[in-house]
């Protein structure tokens, strides 16, 4: 008499674990035994037996779980329709926040491209960044010679904020031009006395495209939506608009709440609903 | 009227009901035994593992097609039956089989027929 392999066998009986627990629990003793008897009796080979004997374990077990789905359904159908409602009403809460979040988004674009646009028109055509961008009259950019003993000079721009666009707190939109390579040339904006230049990648980007929008995060707390332009004519360089993004982002915070605070009420009434309706009918079937 | 209606609610059986129904009908038998029967000629050539068997038993206990009997030579092994309703179930399927297989039989025929005077006309 065949016994059967103890690897296998031991494997089977922690696979029935994704049997039913209910027909589990009734039939799992002897489900085993028809194993051990088929392996006693078994004449094929040994692989194709198990492949069977495994491959019909899982196909049971996915069958059984949505033949107990059904019933339960068919058993209880205030509750399997109030689920079904939840996943709804879960999805299209899902969706829409998502969608607003994303015109959020968009919207925060808005203004920069149509600046974008204008100045690099404007400096393709030959025009100097100062008669385009709105004057910095705010920020001071001043040459400042460095001694540095002997005969080594350099000059050093020294940049003085007095109350223009500072990119860390104001909402107000801010302006860059950069030099083909990627040197920052006129700003009428700064974050931590500096001007601020984004990664070499959206320069590359834009060697080749007209137009990149994205977000960018200069420093930690700082997120700006960025809208850059390449700018051709007799001084190539590139054009970057950016606006803070504090306000969208606590706009998204309070999206995010509403939606929540919505989804719970309305789960909370749908799970509500379905136990009084249930209570209902359950009283209404009792005789007497 | 009832048990009648109640009777057409189940049909058609699938291969595993049926097979089962069948081995059944052949008198009281264990798990293994019905998964054996079953793949015999006689049986259907259903191969039934036991994931499907038990599963399947389940259900006909359940719908009062089959009944454990409360025998057993083993504590894993115990003894199932069809029932008399069990048993109109299966007569039902087999009848509704047999108008079945005639139909089929005889427009086979037909067919064999049609076709042996169509090769006959062209002179084979």
């Amino acid at each position: 008499m065949r016994r059967p392999n103890p690897f296998l066998f031991a494997l089977y009986r922690l696979l029935l674990r994704f049997y039913p627990s209910r027909l589990r629990l009734r039939y799992q003793d002897e489900m085993l035994q028809s194993v051990r008897d088929a392996c006693a009796e078994r004449r094929g080979r040994a692989p194709r037996f198990w492949l069977r004997l495994f491959a019909d374990l899982l196909t049971s077990s996915i069958k059984e779980h949505l033949l107990m789905i059904r019933d339960q359904a068919v058993a209880r159908p205030v509750f399997f329709h109030a689920l079904i409602l939840g996943l709804i009403l879960t999805m299209m809460g899902g969706a829409a926040a998502v969608a607003f979040q994303q015109l959020l988004r968009r919207g925060a674009d808005e203004p920069q491209i149509q600046m974008a646009d204008d100045y690099a028109a404007g400096l393709a055509s030959g025009q100097m960044p100062s008669d385009v961008i709105p004057r910095p009259s705010a920020i001071v950019l001043t040459p400042q010679v460095v001694e540095r003993g002997g005969q080594d000079r350099s000059i050093d721009p020294l940049i003085q904020v007095v109350g223009g666009v500072d990119i860390g707190r104001s909402l107000q939109p801010f302006a860059v031009v950069y030099d083909d390579s990627g040197k920052p040339i006129f700003f009428n904006g700064v974050l931590d006395q500096a001007v601020p230049t984004p990664p070499q990648g959206v320069f590359n980007y834009l060697r080749s495209h007209s137009r990149d929008k994205f977000t960018w995060q200069p420093r930690r707390g700082v997120r700006i939506a960025a809208v850059a332009r390449r700018v051709d004519g007799p001084h190539p360089g590139f054009v970057l608009v950016g606006r803070s993004l504090t306000l969208v982002e606590e706009q998204e915070g309070l999206l995010y709440h509403a939606t929540f605070i919505g989804w719970f009420v309305l789960v909370g009434l749908l799970i509500a609903g379905a136990a009084l309706l249930s209570r209902v009918q359950s009283s209404a079937l009792t005789p007497g | 009227m009832i048990k009648a209606q109640q009777v057409e609610v189940h049909l058609p059986l699938t291969p595993a009901v049926f097979a089962i129904l069948l081995a059944l009908a052949g008198g009281e038998k264990h798990g293994y035994a019905i998964m054996k029967e079953a793949a015999l000629p006689v049986g259907g050539c259903i191969s039934l593992g036991p994931g499907t068997l038990y599963g399947t038993l389940d259900r006909l206990i359940r719908d009062s097609l089959v009944e454990e009997t409360g025998l057993t030579d083993d504590v894993r092994r115990r003894y199932y039956r069809i029932t008399e309703f069990g048993q109109r179930v299966l007569a039902a399927e087999t009848s509704r089989l047999a108008i079945l297989v005639r139909t089929a039989r005889a427009r086979a025929d037909r067919g064999r027929d049609r076709l042996g005077e169509r090769t006959g006309g062209a002179g084979v």
